[in-house]
């Protein structure tokens, strides 16, 4: 265990031994290889006919979701034909969880407000059956010709690409979506599992920096929400001022927000932090879950589930 | 618009191949989308659906892409190749295959799926397809 812990920075131990249960365990998943995990493109295909085609891959379904898969033997996948062809995404299993939660239904107007690379992007296209619109959002040049890659190869025909400013964004589109999705930008400590990038950039002023553009992004996302819809709110990092920290500003600027309980059967969450740091966050906060890597072998992950009333204020 | 008449015609697509969908020319590419996204304007989007075709002087070129999602029912000018002629053209090389159908794009088939475009000049069939990543 200390082998593990001195692959981490003094600082990054001593936050997260304080909060963080089963630590020992956590320590060790994070440093373990992730399992190489994709979706089955159902605008394209089956997922009998992608078992068929990646049989040499031994895919097992995952127990929460029936379109995710882990491949036991993963190494190449991203060169198969079938992946060319857009009837699989790879994409860890936490990270398809937030669109799972969000739910968006075939005609809904849906906001991706940070969409690059676009692996939720696409698998809200599906859940959608390629109808209705999503505007897939992201200010970074580059970052968006990814998106519009990935987008292509998966056969979104329900998708506008933007390239807005997010923070500025809701003023063109205020009230306008049923639901949306807001999947921070943030210090990505969950990812350090797939790149020990995250690791080597890692400050905790880095996490504040990115704690400011993310009460930017909730906010503009809840603006552009229509009364009465829904906005899920998720980074891959499990920093408290990225995470809890952020929905409570939300709700001291609109009280009226709620934060919606949700399970996911099969999948195991945690209840997000009562306090950190002195704070105390409000108790309904704790109904947002966080996604540990020891608990189901992915990234870690942040999900909060937020409801706009039809009678709310922006 | 008769470029997707010609289209249709051309791969024996059924008459509701884009049926729900809308399409916007810019230049000399179509667009295709469903309708909110094509009138979608709030945000000014740098792209609106997917790329249909281009359009040139003596002929339309549909892309891969959409032809992945939108050809799925092609009746005619379809190629069907086995695994080692599907990755040498997904690599961007030519192939030589004797096949029954008219010289000009055609549709490369693998496994039931509309792998991307070719065009086709009897015994070569040189990939269309957009080089994205090697497949192995």
């Amino acid at each position: 265990m200390r082998k593990i812990k001195s692959l981490f920075p003094e600082e990054f131990i001593d936050r997260y031994a304080r909060f963080i249960p089963d630590f020992d365990s956590f320590l060790e998943a994070m440093v373990a290889p992730l399992p190489t995990v994709f979706r089955v493109n159902t605008l394209k295909t089956t997922p009998e006919k992608v078992l068929e085609l990646l049989a040499d891959f031994q895919p097992q379904p995952l127990a929460y979701y029936p379109l995710g898969f882990v491949a036991r033997n993963g190494q190449g996948l991203g060169k198969t034909i079938s992946h060319f062809l857009g009837l699989i995404y790879i994409q860890d299993a936490a990270s398809m969880i937030p669109a799972l939660v969000l739910d968006p239904k075939p005609r809904e107007r849906v906001l991706d407000i940070a969409a690059a690379p676009g692996s939720k992007t696409t698998q809200m296209a599906a859940m959608m059956k390629n109808t209705g619109l999503i505007v897939a959002n992201d200010i970074s040049l580059d970052r968006v010709r990814g998106l519009i890659g990935n987008i292509d190869r998966m056969g979104c025909l329900n998708v506008a690409v933007c390239r807005t400013n997010g923070l500025t964004l809701a003023q063109k589109v205020t009230d306008f979506f049923d639901r949306v999705l807001v999947d921070a930008p943030c210090s990505s400590e969950g990812t350090m599992r797939k790149t020990r990038e995250a690791l080597r950039r890692w400050t905790v002023k880095a996490i504040q920096r990115f704690s400011t553009v993310q009460r930017g992004l909730i906010r503009a996302g809840y603006q552009a929400l229509k009364p009465g819809g829904i906005m899920v709110y998720s980074t891959c990092t499990v920093a408290p001022e990225e995470n809890e920290a952020v929905v409570t500003a939300l709700l001291k600027r609109y009280p009226d927000a709620e934060i919606v309980p949700f399970e996911l059967p099969g999948f195991l969450t945690r209840p997000a932090l009562r306090e950190w740091n002195g704070e105390l966050f409000p108790e309904e906060v704790q109904r947002c879950r966080r996604i540990l890597p020891q608990d189901n072998d992915t990234e870690a992950f942040f999900v909060a589930l937020i409801r706009k009333p039809i009678n709310g204020t922006d | 618009m008769e470029q997707i008449d010609f289209l249709r015609l051309r791969f024996g697509l059924p008459a509701n191949w884009l049926e729900g969908l809308e399409l916007l020319k810019e230049q000399e590419t179509i667009f295709v989308g469903t309708s909110d996204v094509m009138r979608f304007d709030n945000l000014k989007p740098l792209r609106r659906g997917m790329r249909l075709c281009r359009i040139f002087p003596h002929s339309v070129k549909p892309t891969t892409f959409a032809m992945q999602i939108l050809g799925k029912k092609a009746m005619k000018n379809r190629i069907e190749v086995n695994d080692e002629q599907a990755k040498c053209l997904i690599n961007g090389s030519s192939i030589e295959i004797d096949a029954a159908v008219e010289n000009g794009f055609v549709l490369i088939v693998w496994q039931g799926l509309v792998l991307g475009v070719g065009l086709y000049k009897k015994p070569l069939l040189k990939s269309h397809i957009p080089k994205v990543r090697p497949v192995e």
